[in-house]
C-alpha cells in the first residue's frame, strides 16, 4: 500500500537519497571535470579554459594505451571463462542433492581470501612450477577472483527455472541436451549476461592479483597506481575520465533500450524466437 | 493410436514409506481410467511411474504388453497434463504447443497447422501470438491440455488438472476432458482427489489408500457394493452401522443393529466384528408412523444444506443415520428426541468388511 508520506518525511527521504548521490557521484564527476583542465597541477577548471589537450595527448601515451587493451583483453578472457564455469557449477549445484552446501562453499571459497594472499600464494605456486609470469596467470587469478561471483548471481537466475519445466519437456519428448537447450539456458539468460558483465568489471578493476601475477605487461589499475605515485601526467585523469563516459554511456544505452522496448512491445524482444 | 497398460505387482519405496504397495491394474486401451484418493495415497506416485518421471522398486510396467521399464520420459507415447501446468513461461501460445513437434523435426506450415487444429480443439482459436503469462487460469489448463494432445498421445495422463479452478471453470474443463477423450481415442489417466470428476468422467476407477487399491471397479459399482468401510466413506455412503449379529441366508440376510433387525445384502464377511453395514442415504425415506417393516429412531439434529435437509437420526445404541428429506417437506416440528420411523427402499444396506 502506497500511503502518502507526511511532507517533512518526504523531505527528509528526499534528502538522503541526495546525500547517497553526492557522496556516490561527486568524486568521479570531480575527476572528470579536472580532465579538462588544461593546468598540470590537478583542479577544477575555469569555464573560459576547457580544453581536451589531455584527451588528445591519450593515444600518444603508449604505455597507457597498452595496459589498457591488455586490461580489456584479460577482462574480456575471464569474462568468458568465469561465466562458462560459472554455470556448469551451477549445474552441478543442482545435480547434487544432499552436498549442494559444500559444494556452494567449495565454490565461494575464493571469494573470501584476501587478493594479496592469494596473489602472493599464486605467484609463489607459478614460480615453483616454473610458469612465467604472463596474460594468462593474471587471468587464472581474476577468474578465481571474479567466478564466485558469477556462481551466485546464476545460481539466483535459476529461480526462474522451475524442475517442473523441466519435466515436461521430457514429457514432451525432450532429452537432457535439448531441456538445457531450449528451457533452463533461455531462462537464465539475464543471469548470464549480469555474470558476465560482473566479471568483467571485476577483472578490469582488480589490481592486488594483477601486481603478482602480471608478466611483462602490466594492467591498467596496475599502471595507473603506478603513474600515480611517480608525479602523474593529467593524461591519467584524462583516462578516468574516459572509462568513466564509456560507462555512463553503456548504462544510458540500455536504459533507453529497455524504455524504448516497453514503448513498443513484441519488437526487439528475444522472447519470439 | 490408443495403448493398454498393464501395472504388475508394482511397489515403490522411498525408503521405509510404501508409496506403492504391491499395485496391480489392467487399463484397456481407450479407457477412461481414474485414480481416486486423498492426498499421499500412492495415486501420483503411481502416475510418475507410467509417465517415466519415476521408476518402481519392483513389479512391471507395461504397454501393450511391453515392458517400458527401461524407456525415459523422453521416449515414451505418454504426454501429461500436470498439476501445476508448468507451461514454458518463455514462450508464446503457439510456441509452448507446438514445442513437442518442433522436437520431432516439424516445421513450417505442417506444424503451424498441427497447432491450429490443438488450439482449435480447446476453443482457443487465434490465441497463437499470446503471452502464456498473461492467460486466465482456464485458458492457461487448455493450452497445457492442447501441448498434451497435439501430440497425439497413445495415452494422456491428467494429473489433478482441475485443482486450483473455480466451480464453474471445473465442470467446463470436465465437460472438456469427456469431450477430447470421445474425439482422440487415447487412453486416458485421471488422477484426482474429487469423486465428482471421477464419477462423471470414467469408464472405470480405482480408490487408492496408502499406496494399496481399495477397490477397482466401474464407477455405479461403488455405490451398490463398496468393497469395505473406507470406500464407502470415501464415496460419501456416510452411515456404516456396526451389527450386533448378522443373519446370513444365501446373499441377502439379517442384520440386527441396537435391536431392531434390517434386511441387509451379504457382500462381506458374517462375522459382526468384522462387518459393517452400510445404508445408502437416498434409499431411505420418513415412514408414516404405524408402517411395520421400518425402523424406529430418535432425531438427533437437523442441518439446512439449501436444496435438502439432512436429519441425524440416532438408535437405541447411539449410532447414528444421515437421511436427506425435501427442505420444504412438510413434516411439522421435529424435536431433538422424537421418534420417528424410517423406511427402507429395496437394497438400501449391504453388509461389507470393516
Amino acid at each position: 500500500m502506497m500511503i502518502r508520506e507526511g511532507l517533512s518525511n518526504r523531505i527528509l527521504l528526499w534528502a538522503i537519497t541526495l546525500v547517497g548521490l553526492i557522496v556516490i557521484y561527486a568524486p568521479p564527476l570531480y575527476l572528470l571535470a579536472v580532465s579538462f583542465n588544461p593546468a598540470l597541477q590537478p583542479g577544477l577548471p575555469s569555464l573560459s579554459d576547457l580544453s581536451v589537450q589531455w584527451y588528445l595527448a591519450l593515444p600518444k601515451e603508449t604505455a597507457l594505451m597498452a595496459a589498457l587493451q591488455q586490461s580489456a583483453l584479460i577482462a574480456t578472457v575471464t569474462a568468458f571463462l568465469a561465466t562458462g564455469m560459472a554455470l556448469l557449477a551451477a549445474l552441478a549445484y543442482f545435480e547434487l542433492r544432499a552436498q549442494r552446501t559444500a559444494w556452494f562453499l567449495a565454490v565461494i571459497l575464493p571469494m573470501f581470501v584476501p587478493g594479496v594472499i592469494q596473489g602472493l600464494a599464486l605467484s609463489a605456486v607459478f614460480t615453483r612450477t616454473g610458469i612465467k609470469a604472463s596474460s594468462l596467470t593474471v587471468i587464472g587469478g581474476h577468474l578465481l577472483w571474479a567466478m564466485p561471483f558469477a556462481f551466485i548471481v546464476i545460481l539466483t537466475s535459476f529461480a526462474a527455472v522451475r524442475r517442473s519445466y523441466l519435466v515436461a519437456a521430457s514429457d514432451l519428448g525432450a532429452t537432457r541436451w535439448r531441456q538445457f537447450v531450449d528451457i533452463t539456458l533461455p531462462l537464465i539468460r539475464p543471469g548470464l549476461v549480469s555474470a558476465f558483465i560482473f566479471s568483467f568489471l571485476l577483472s578490469l578493476n582488480e589490481f592486488t592479483r594483477a601486481f603478482y601475477l602480471a608478466g611483462r605487461q602490466n594492467t591498467l589499475p596496475v599502471v595507473l597506481f603506478g603513474k600515480m605515485n611517480s608525479g602523474a601526467s593529467p593524461v591519467i585523469y584524462a583516462l578516468s575520465g574516459a572509462i568513466f563516459m564509456v560507462s555512463v554511456a553503456c548504462v544510458a544505452f540500455i536504459a533507453i533500450r529497455s524504455v524504448v522496448a516497453k514503448a513498443t512491445p513484441g519488437t526487439g524482444q528475444e522472447r519470439r524466437s | 493410436m490408443a495403448i493398454s497398460i498393464q501395472i504388475d505387482h508394482v511397489s515403490r519405496e522411498y525408503g521405509p514409506v510404501k508409496a506403492l504397495d504391491d499395485v496391480s491394474i489392467d487399463i484397456k486401451a481407450g479407457e477412461f481410467f481414474t485414480l481416486l484418493g486423498s492426498s499421499g495415497c500412492g495415486k501420483s506416485s503411481l502416475l510418475k511411474l507410467i509417465g517415466g518421471f519415476d521408476r518402481q522398486t519392483s513389479g512391471r510396467v507395461c504397454f501393450d504388453g511391453k515392458d517400458v521399464g527401461d524407456l525415459p520420459a523422453n521416449q515414451r507415447p505418454v504426454n501429461t497434463v500436470f498439476q501445476n501446468l508448468a507451461l514454458f513461461p518463455h514462450m508464446s501460445v503457439a510456441q509452448n504447443v507446438g514445442y513437442g513437434l518442433r522436437l520431432k523435426g516439424l516445421s513450417g506450415s505442417r506444424l503451424q497447422v498441427k497447432i491450429d487444429d490443438a488450439l482449435d480443439l480447446v476453443e482457443l482459436t487465434g490465441f497463437g501470438a499470446r503471452d502464456v503469462n498473461l492467460l486466465s487460469g482456464g485458458q492457461r489448463q487448455r493450452v497445457a491440455l492442447a501441448r498434451a494432445l497435439v501430440m497425439e498421445p497413445g495415452i494422456l495422463l491428467l494429473d489433478e488438472p482441475l485443482t486450483g479452478l473455480d466451480e464453474r471453470l471445473r465442470q467446463q474443463m470436465r465437460d472438456e476432458f469427456g469431450r477430447l477423450h470421445k474425439r482422440t481415442g487415447a487412453t486416458f489417466i485421471l488422477v484426482t482427489h474429487n469423486q465428482d470428476e471421477a464419477l462423471s468422467l470414467s469408464d472405470r476407477m480405482a480408490v487408492m489408500h496408502k499406496g494399496r487399491i481399495e477397490q477397482m471397479d466401474v464407477p455405479a459399482r461403488f455405490f451398490e457394493t463398496p468393497a469395505n468401510a473406507f470406500v464407502a466413506r470415501f464415496v460419501g455412503i456416510d452411515t456404516l452401522l456396526h451389527p450386533q449379529a448378522v443373519l446370513v441366508s444365501g446373499n441377502h440376510g439379517a442384520a440386527t443393529i441396537a435391536g431392531q433387525t434390517v434386511q441387509v445384502r451379504i457382500a462381506g464377511p458374517a462375522d459382526p466384528a468384522a462387518s459393517v453395514v452400510a445404508i445408502r442415504p437416498d434409499r431411505l425415506f420418513l415412514a408414516p408412523p404405524n408402517t411395520d417393516a421400518a425402523l424406529r429412531l430418535c432425531v438427533s439434529g437437523t442441518t439446512f444444506r439449501g436444496l435438502h435437509r439432512d436429519l441425524r437420526l440416532a438408535f437405541g445404541d447411539g449410532q447414528t443415520l444421515m437421511i436427506a428429506i425435501d427442505a420444504d417437506m412438510d413434516i411439522g416440528e421435529l424435536a431433538i428426541g422424537q421418534e420417528v420411523a424410517i423406511g427402507l427402499k429395496p437394497d438400501a444396506a449391504v453388509l461389507i468388511s470393516r
